[in-house]
């Protein structure tokens, strides 16, 4: 198959690509033609992706999938699509997985530069921290608190401002 | 456990970004969240510049020679060990809410209910002399100044030399009472350039 040309891939076309655990996925060479990282492992035999196994890989092509038709947003469009923190159905239902999953699906988006779902599980991470108090965000995450008293006292201090917000 | 790396939970906390009470409980998780989520909390406190706390706390920020600004007026400064961060560096935004805010800063005397004219004044002049230290402070402080709300009255020698230097602010709003301002207009504006 023919990389440099990728550009007009047809429906029919499909790339391979393989997980770091050796699992194989034919997929739409559409979704290689947005995504560019995905192009660089396409050729199945000997490529792999490095840091992404078969689980996750599968559930990130299945977003990819979903996805094939969405418009393409520019850069520009950064900061109004990260603060609107609504999240369609599909995509919701999509992420409603462990938080484990949730985390290797965004470590996968930002390794492979799929930004919008990158932003999308970052969008869901932040909807899990939503009218928590610190306790329950620490015990949601499993974050040991490494505050001393008085750093805590001080911080509560100088940022009371915020709390009421 | 799997963990993120700080540039992902940048872009979580970026979307928590106008929604102060819960940036502030994820501040607190632990100091790791917290040093990723500063910035973003104080980058544009918007109508929070009303509130004394916030005064109090960027009070604590002014260097030697912008308090020099306030000491023949017996402005008592908040006293307070050195603030955990550089709070005012990430101010991308003053807005006209600064003046609300040192007004309910600044105590009233023994009276809150009685104002003479006179005391009006002298009240009215504590502002602005609080307000003109502070933007002198944003102006040197902040790395990511954009914007900056100004008036005729709080603009003085040390505010345009500190404009003059700044590289980043990129739109002034200028408050002008008087029709005789074209030197302070021309000022402000060669220091934006």
């Amino acid at each position: 198959m023919d990389n440099g040309t990728s550009n007009s891939a047809s429906e029919n076309e499909t790339i391979t690509l393989k997980s770091c655990d050796g699992i194989e996925f034919h997929i739409d060479a559409r979704i290689a033609n947005r995504y560019t990282l995905l192009n660089n492992w396409n050729g199945g035999e000997s490529a792999c992706i490095p840091n992404v196994n078969g689980k996750v890989l599968e559930k990130v092509l299945e977003w990819c999938e979903h996805h094939i038709n969405d418009p393409q947003l520019n850069c520009g469009d950064d900061d109004s699509r990260r603060r609107n923190t609504i999240i369609e159905e599909w995509d919701e239902n999509f992420l409603s997985c462990d938080q484990d999953m949730l985390f290797e699906i965004i470590l996968a988006a930002n390794y492979l530069e799929i930004k919008p779902l990158l932003d999308l599980g970052c969008k869901t991470v932040a909807n899990m921290m939503k009218s928590k108090s610190p306790e329950e965000i620490r015990s949601a995450f499993n974050i040991d608190n490494d505050y001393t008293p008085e750093e805590e006292e001080q911080f509560r201090k100088e940022n009371e401002w915020a709390e009421d917000y | 456990m799997i963990t993120l790396p700080n540039e992902c939970y940048c872009i979580v906390f970026n979307n928590l970004r106008h929604n102060y009470k819960n940036l502030f409980s994820c501040a607190l998780v632990n100091r790791q969240w917290c040093r990723i989520i500063i910035p973003i909390l104080w980058s544009e406190p918007g109508h929070n510049f009303k509130d004394k706390r916030l005064i109090r706390t960027i009070l604590l920020t002014l260097n030697a020679e912008e308090q020099a600004l306030l000491i023949p007026f017996n402005i008592c400064l908040p006293s307070h060990p050195k603030p955990l961060f550089e709070y005012a560096s990430y101010i991308t935004s003053v807005t006209n809410d600064l003046c609300y805010g040192i007004g309910s800063w600044l105590p009233y005397g023994d009276n809150k209910n009685w104002l003479s004219c006179e005391r009006l004044y002298i009240r009215r002049n504590l502002e602005n002399i609080i307000k003109c230290s502070l933007i002198a402070m944003f102006l040197r402080a902040s790395k990511n100044l954009k914007y900056l709300y100004l008036d005729e009255i709080i603009c003085n020698q040390v505010i345009f030399e500190n404009l003059y230097k700044n590289t980043t602010v990129t739109s002034v709003d200028l408050y002008l009472t008087y029709s005789i301002s074209d030197d302070f207009k021309s000022k402000a504006i060669d220091g934006l350039e």
